[in-house]
């Protein structure tokens, strides 16, 4: 039922400056024939204590950034020792250095990166912002990957996964929600990364993003029927709704008193089984259900609340009951 | 059903049981959806009277606009081929408390 959790791929120093670059404001100042050393861990490192020779729990895998803490160390140094410092830390395969703050590079750092083929990258970003972005754009390379088929829809900013066996109605539902002013994700097959290890981010492949099949009909381009608004590049999943065919004996849920969960990476998403009938309007019933969860998000639950005040209300009429007993 | 004098004759399809609510909470929501499911296997037709209210037995909302609290009456009746069967599925439902306290 779950396909295999896709290990994310390593990326290269050349990857990660090819669609990274821009937004961190890099620009490439030495050995370009290192770009194919791979990025090992996720994260940024500042390695200050490494450059005083301490290289215990030294974060080599990661890109190392160079910023005004770093750089002012180094220029207490002559030339001859900045060399042999940043020799010992590049000895240690780190994958780049990045000079924070349009740090010059000096002769020292590109004597080693040369030696080295160790690419090194500059931004005019201050060292603080850097590792910011630049650790929310690794924590996304480095994210857990699926494939789920199913439909994702955002609706009302409920990210709503559609399932069900193929023809049970998911495209017709997603283009009923589409012409109700919701949005498509993706058709039929999404892309989920779990980020940091606590929300599911759904999105479609790049190649069919604003497209969608549908029966008898074919391919469709949503964007540029129903506008731009109707297709969102991604969303966190919140919910997902399975179409299951109706047999007559099937158990349905009645009170929505018990949230069942589905399983994506290791997380639990609220899951609901609607049984599909003619006649039956699916897509006021999945928007309806994403209402639903956006109550629940918000701490009301209908039916425990509607259960409550019945329980209650039993409970006074057994009150009013017993009084005319005590007193006779 | 048509005629009215089928109705008056009695079929004997048609079978009724006192089935009284012995968990402490009473029908709310879980016993209801548990009745409504053990009904729904069924083809008979299935009502609940309590206190001259009398709803269908498939349906949990009616089921819970009964408020039968614990000690309630409820008179079941059940018409249909299987209502003998319907009956003492819903009974011993009942007997068992609904797997509640």
């Amino acid at each position: 039922m779950h396909s295999p959790v896709k290990k994310p791929a390593l990326i290269n120093v050349g990857q990660f400056f090819e669609r990274h670059g821009a937004k961190l404001k890099l620009e490439l100042l030495a050995c370009e024939d290192g770009l194919s050393r791979p990025i090992r861990e996720g994260s940024v490192n500042r390695p200050a204590l490494a450059l005083t020779g301490f290289f215990k729990f030294f974060s080599n895998k990661c890109i190392q950034v160079l910023g005004a803490a770093e750089m002012t160390y180094l220029r207490s140094f002559d030339c001859e020792k900045q060399y042999q410092i940043l020799r010992e830390l590049v000895k240690r395969a780190v994958p780049c250095i990045v000079l924070s703050r349009n740090y010059v590079l000096n002769p020292a750092l590109r004597r080693v990166a040369e030696e080295n083929h160790l690419p090194v990258l500059r931004t005019s970003m201050i060292t603080k912002h850097f590792i910011n972005m630049a650790t929310v754009a690794l924590e996304y390379e480095f994210a857990p990957m699926t494939v789920e088929h199913g439909t994702l829809m955002d609706i009302q900013g409920v990210g709503t996964l559609l399932q069900g066996k193929s023809g049970v109605g998911k495209s017709e539902c997603a283009l009923a929600l589409i012409e109700r002013n919701h949005s498509l994700v993706a058709d039929d097959l999404t892309y989920v990364s779990l980020i940091n290890e606590r929300e599911l981010v759904g999105r479609s492949s790049e190649l069919n993003r604003g497209y969608m099949e549908c029966r008898g009909i074919g391919i469709i381009d949503v964007a540029s029927m129903f506008g731009i608004r109707s297709v969102r590049l991604e969303k966190r999943i919140d919910l997902v709704v399975k179409f299951v065919e109706w047999e007559p004996g099937m158990e349905e849920d009645r009170t929505g008193l018990e949230q069942n969960h589905y399983e994506i990476l290791g997380l639990k998403v609220p899951f609901s089984e609607i049984p599909v009938r003619p006649g039956r309007d699916l897509c006021r019933l999945v928007e309806v259900a994403s209402m639903v969860e956006s109550l629940k998000r918000m701490g009301h639950n209908p039916a425990e609340e509607f259960n409550e005040r019945l329980i209650a209300h039993m409970a006074r009429q057994a009150s009013v009951r017993e009084k005319p007993d005590r007193t006779r | 059903m048509e005629s009215s004098e089928s109705t008056s004759s009695a079929p004997e399809t048609k079978r009724e049981k006192t089935l009284v609510v012995q968990n402490k909470m009473g029908i709310h929501a879980r016993p209801a959806a548990m009745i409504v499911r053990a009904a729904n296997k069924f083809q008979s037709e299935i009502f609940f009277e309590k206190d001259q209210e009398l709803v269908n037995g498939k349906s949990i909302m009616g089921l819970m606009m009964l408020a039968a609290g614990s000690g309630s009456k409820l008179k079941a009746v059940a018409e249909g081929d299987d209502s003998e069967d319907l009956l003492r599925e819903l009974e011993e439902l009942f007997e068992r408390k609904f797997d509640e306290p």
